[in-house]
């Protein structure tokens, strides 16, 4: 069979959201900027940064994302993500390190409704004709920076964006459980250009993954311009049972 | 309707010194009985890097092995990877000539492009250059067969004037397939003379379609080879037994195994977005397949597991479409003990190739032991 995380979930759940409810309303993200890039990483560390739930891919890979949502029930707001893709049983899921938003607003509804475990910091995405560079700061500091060199315009039809699991606490029986609940955008893209990524900063501390986090190859970049969402959440995971046996239908906990 | 067994040599963890062996020498086991009980193709595909999923990355020499020990199987080079940067043209056409001639003219050659970024990336190929170097490579290599000498001057390899040798034992070459997984490929295979190798679990109407456009496109092709090879196959699993429910309970965690295993790898439209892979290819097409709607009891259409008369059912409906050739895979991740595999060859000779006109079992062999 194949191999399986072995991140020690518990020691994380103290800093991890509480999960406000699971009939949170959706957002509608019109006129959405993505950068998304992806990274070939290095195998045993990355093992320990994926919960039991999840199998490592094969290669094993991260994801490093950008997004401005200019217009959102809490206002413009930016939100930068860095996630492990493993396994969930069969389906291939984005497994959220950390990440970073730029409103006090949008960081409370984002860690309540969709259990987004992130801070605030400063997000740019600066699109010049030769690179498109994306950039998180925090206290001063780049914690990351990646840039899409040399962007060629491809079609929407060719991008595949994944589902994304988030650690979270829900309150069960009078006590408090580990859940990865599953946020699954869908995407109507209006224009997308590819690229190489190329990562000059990566402060893995800053993202839950310190020295684990290990970049060997680069994959592929992408920016598109897109109408999004932030849904209803409707599965959930157990993360200490391998994927294929801890599916969760929501409604059904809490 | 011919009957073929094909191969993607998978290995389950752990990983012993053994574990290899053993798959490599159960499959060989396999194509033998099958060699007796009158199956027409042992195939095997070319995959690297694919863990526990595919061990098989140099089908050339398993297929050597499968040649030596049989006496009328034909052996399925396919598919061979048509990338520069997995195969230069020239090894392609130099081995499989080799193994026609090891085999005595029992080769089918098979070619394909990948469509994992496991293995893509693993030689730093490009995604976006592969459908264009397969073209070329599928142009090419017939040429290097039958002319003395071949020279070249291409976009993805180049040649001074050399005799590329040995020169295949079928005259004027051995017959010439691709492997069908991207939507419009049939077309492709269509265009240049080739055999249309299904290697996903397509559902009948999409393979009825498939068949329907290929044979009508056929008729007008500018072949690539010397003659036209006019054949239709798919994939599909295999695993008979007397015993219905025992049968599917059994076929149904073979097909898990395999979508399981498949899963796990990249592909290359996750994590490359281009237009030259459309579709997220020969795996996940599995998945879909093999988990999508079936006849009630939760089995993906024509499967053929289960007792003979849901098989002999199941096969008759891809022969009513056309297709002419179905392909078997027989194990995953060794889940199924090998002697149930060979019993399951044996009863599936027995009971169902008799019902399909072109293909007969080899009595004695039916009836025999290991």
């Amino acid at each position: 069979m194949p191999k399986s995380g072995k991140q020690h979930v518990q020691s994380l759940l103290p800093r991890m959201p509480v999960l406000q409810g699971f009939d949170t309303e959706p957002w509608d993200l019109r006129q959405a900027e993505v950068l998304q890039a992806i990274f070939e990483i290095a195998e045993e560390p990355a093992e320990s940064l994926l919960p039991p739930a999840l199998h490592p891919s094969i290669p094993p890979y991260a994801t490093f994302s950008f997004a401005t949502f200019p217009d959102s029930p809490v206002g413009r707001f930016a939100l930068a993500q860095v996630r492990v893709v493993g396994r969930a049983g069969v389906r291939p899921r984005g497994y959220l390190l950390g990440a970073y938003t730029t409103t006090e607003q949008a960081a409370v509804a984002l860690r309540t409704r969709w259990g987004f475990a992130l801070e605030q910091g400063e997000i740019t995405i600066d699109q010049r004709h030769d690179r498109i560079t994306g950039q998180v700061r925090q206290g001063g500091d780049v914690i990351l920076r990646l840039e899409l060199e040399n962007p060629e315009q491809i079609s929407g039809a060719d991008v595949t964006f994944l589902d994304s699991l988030h650690l979270v606490r829900v309150q069960q029986d009078g006590g408090e459980r580990p859940l990865l609940i599953q946020v699954d955008p869908e995407y109507v893209f209006h224009s997308a250009q590819r690229g190489r990524p190329r990562l000059s900063v990566f402060r893995g501390a800053a993202w839950g993954a310190d020295s684990r986090l290990q970049c060997t190859n680069p994959v592929s970049a992408v920016f598109v311009r897109c109408d999004t969402d932030l849904p209803k959440l409707r599965f959930a995971l157990d993360p200490l049972v391998e994927g294929a046996r801890g599916r969760v239908q929501l409604g059904t906990i809490g | 309707m011919k009957f073929g067994v094909f191969y993607e040599l998978s290995v389950p963890r752990p990983w012993d010194r053994e574990a290899e062996r053993k798959v490599y020498l159960n499959a060989l086991e396999q194509v033998r009985l099958a060699d007796e009980l009158g199956f027409t193709y042992v195939w095997a595909v070319e995959h690297h890097f694919l863990e526990e999923y595919s061990h098989c990355s140099a089908p050339e020499v398993y297929l050597t092995a499968c040649a030596v020990q049989t006496k009328k199987i034909r052996v399925g080079h396919g598919i061979v990877i048509c990338v520069p940067e997995f195969n230069h043209p020239v090894r392609i056409a130099e081995r499989a000539a080799a193994l026609d001639i090891i085999s005595g003219g029992r080769l089918e050659f098979g070619t394909g492009r990948s469509a994992t970024w496991t293995e893509l990336g693993g030689f730093r190929a490009d995604p976006d250059e592969t459908k264009k170097s397969w073209d070329e490579f599928i142009h090419c290599i017939p040429q290097m067969w039958m002319q003395e000498r071949f020279s070249y001057e291409g976009r993805y390899f180049s040649m001074p004037s050399r005799a590329v040798l040995p020169k295949p034992y079928q005259k004027p070459h051995p017959p010439l397939w691709v492997a069908v997984t991207t939507p419009g490929t049939e077309l492709d295979a269509a265009d240049r003379g080739l055999g249309c190798l299904g290697v996903t679990f397509a559902s009948f109407a999409e393979q009825e379609a498939k068949v329907k456009e290929y044979r009508r496109r056929i008729k007008s092709c500018n072949p690539v080879g010397a003659f036209v090879n006019e054949q239709t196959s798919t994939v599909n699993f295999l695993y008979c037994h007397e015993d219905d429910e025992v049968g599917v309970k059994i076929g149904q965690r073979l097909l898990g195994t395999f979508n399981y295993l498949a899963a796990q790898i990249g592909m290359a439209r996750e994590m490359y977005p281009t237009k030259s892979y459309p579709t997220a290819g020969l795996l996940p097409a599995l998945r879909r397949q093999a988990s999508g709607p079936g006849d009630g009891s939760r089995l993906p259409q024509g499967i053929a597991i289960g007792n003979p008369e849901r098989i002999i059912r199941e096969l008759k409906k891809w022969e009513a479409i056309g297709v002419d050739t179905v392909n078997f895979l027989l194990n995953a991740a060794e889940i199924i003990p090998q002697e149930e595999v060979l019993r399951s060859l044996r009863l599936f000779a027995k009971e169902v190739m008799p019902a399909f006109a072109d293909t007969q079992p080899a009595q004695a062999a039916v009836g025999g032991g290991r």
